[in-house]
């Protein structure tokens, strides 16, 4: 039975010459081929355009933000621990109290694998967030979200 | 006298309807079969969570046939109407040498229904939509260069259509068989149940099966076309990509490959679309939903009416052998290409790529990019190809989706 259902949408095999097979197998390869490779070309076309466009228009929001903040707050010496581009002398970030060496070393790994080798940031300070656990921030965000 | 005549009537009825005065022996392989690929799915954890239902169903359908079977008409004369307190009024009726029929519609089984997700190409794309939840774009992005490597390992798919072609298959059924070369099971179903659903229950397992042998299949492939010092390259860290740029990412997708390639445009769509759930942010229980419940749901009803459509009479012909040789040419000849375009990378950026990483562009995510991972790291424990092989791998979705929607256009 189930084949009776299964062979009603087999379709009627005509069979086909040998030049028409070779017709066949051609055209599908040729198609396929140009088709998909096209089609792949375009899409690292466009996403090699949009990324370059997205990238320079954040790096310019990025510049603007700082020059708002440098206006603003032209003598803040209470930063919050962010990274900047590496500068020539190579201090050793702020730790607090109670952070081991390894941590700083992991936290460090991760950071250099994010940006690369290429790229050179420095670690101005690390220090433990304070409040709640990150568990206890997931228990409370998922009883408290709105429905 | 009359209590026992009616027990032995009663006790003929059940063995008369009984699998072993029903089934032949083609169901008796099938469920011999089936029995294996349960063993391997519980045992050796191949694809359990596919192989599992899909075997299931197969020993489903070789032990109950009826349980596909589609709704019918059954003819009954009044007295069959009157002896089975079926209503005549409002029943068709039809005259055959002079007796009068009243048509009496019976249901189908219950995985027919089940089935016609599949059969009206409504699953796969769901389950592109909980891939699309699952899948971060971020190592494509960061590297559009591997989408090459992803659209070479579908080259496979075309010469494999070739191979079926002179097999002597239609060319329906040849681009139907060729996708298993794409090694993405969704893939492979969506066509196949458009262009060849008589050889779906073949087609599908071979997909599948090969997708959980590309540990096994993959290795001597990509060692035999590499050099060690082609293993050993160690390759850049991707830049880091913006929220922005992933967002954007799918929108655009969907927008090019649906214009140009509308075939193609259910599974992108649908993979798009569940991408866009997971990097947009703000739809978050949706993309949870769409990846862990409805996903579930879907590989369940999928994998199981899959596997019923194994039946013994459909699956053990000479066709399912041709299949699943077809299959392991295309899985392999795939492979092959995505490695030796990862070469000719190689060769272009003055050995910056880790050809490895062509492997990956047969979809079969994330196993395939693994696989990458796995090969580099026995030639130089200290290199990690898998962010950059996860590039050509979510490549090889995007490519097999392209691929099928050409070959629906052209074989459809």
């Amino acid at each position: 039975m189930v084949g009776s259902i299964l062979a009603n949408a087999a379709p009627a095999v005509a069979e086909l010459s040998l030049n028409e097979k070779w017709i066949s197998s051609a055209k599908v390869v040729l198609t396929g081929f140009i088709v998909v490779f096209a089609m792949l070309f375009l899409l690292i076309l466009v996403i090699k355009i949009y990324s370059t466009v997205v990238s320079k228009a954040q790096e310019k929001s990025i510049m603007k933000a700082h020059k708002k903040e440098k206006i603003a707050q032209p003598n803040d010496s209470l930063k919050k621990p962010v990274l900047h581009p590496v500068s020539k002398s190579p201090e050793a970030p702020v730790v607090q109290d109670g952070i081991d060496d390894e941590v700083i070393a992991v936290i460090a790994a991760a950071v250099s694998t994010i940006y690369g080798p290429k790229t050179k940031v420095k670690i101005k300070s690390v220090r433990k967030s304070g409040g709640r656990s990150a568990w206890a921030n997931a228990g409370i965000l998922e009883n408290t979200r709105p429905f | 006298m009359e209590i026992f005549d009616g027990f032995l009537k009663a006790i003929n009825g059940i063995l008369s309807s009984s699998g072993i005065f029903t089934l032949n022996w083609q169901n008796y392989v099938m469920i011999g079969i089936s029995i294996v690929l349960l063993y391997l799915a519980i045992k050796k954890q191949y694809e359990p969570l596919l192989l599992l239902p899909i075997a299931f169903g197969m020993l489903l359908v070789n032990l109950y046939p009826a349980i596909m079977n589609p709704p019918s008409v059954e003819l009954l004369t009044a007295e069959q109407c009157a002896a089975q307190h079926v209503e005549i009024a409002g029943h068709a009726s039809r005259v055959i040498d002079g007796v009068t029929y009243y048509e009496n519609p019976t249901y189908g089984g219950l995985l027919y229904y089940l089935y016609q997700g599949v059969k009206l190409g409504i699953y796969p794309p769901l389950i592109f939509l909980g891939i699309g939840c699952m899948t971060d774009f971020g190592p494509l992005i960061a590297n559009p260069k591997s989408l090459i490597l992803g659209a070479a390992a579908q080259i496979g798919i075309f010469v494999t259509f070739t191979g079926a072609i002179f097999l002597g298959f239609s060319e329906p059924e040849a681009g139907a068989i060729g996708i298993i070369g794409g090694a993405d099971g969704p893939t492979a179903i969506y066509v196949t149940t458009k262009l060849a659903p008589h050889l779906l229950g073949s087609i599908a397992i071979a997909a599948y099966s090969y997708m959980a042998l590309v540990p096994i299949i993959q290795p001597p492939i990509m060692k035999a076309l590499t050099t060690k010092k082609e293993r050993m390259v160690v390759m850049e860290q991707l830049r880091p990509v913006s929220k922005l740029e992933k967002i954007m990412f799918p929108i655009i997708v969907v927008i090019l490959i649906a214009i140009f390639l509308p075939d193609a445009a259910p599974l992108v769509g649908m993979l798009m679309l569940g991408n866009l759930f997971k990097e947009s942010g703000v739809v978050e229980r949706i993309a949870k939903a769409a990846q862990n419940e409805l996903m579930n749901i879907i590989t369940i009803f999928l994998g199981t009416t899959v596997g019923a459509t194994a039946s013994g009479q459909n699956f053990l012909t000479w066709n399912t052998i041709k299949i699943i040789v077809l299959g392991l040419i295309a899985f392999s000849m795939g492979t092959a290409f995505g490695i030796l375009f990862g070469k000719l990378m190689y060769k272009f950026t003055g050995g910056k790529v880790n050809p490895l990483i062509g492997s990956a562009g047969v979809s079969a995510v994330p196993m395939a990019a693994r696989v990458s991972q796995k090969v580099g790291q026995q030639e130089n424990p200290g290199n990690f190809l898998l962010m950059h092989a996860m590039g050509p791998n979510v490549a090889g979705v995007i490519g097999s989706a392209v691929a099928a929607g050409v070959l629906l256009n052209i074989a459809g």
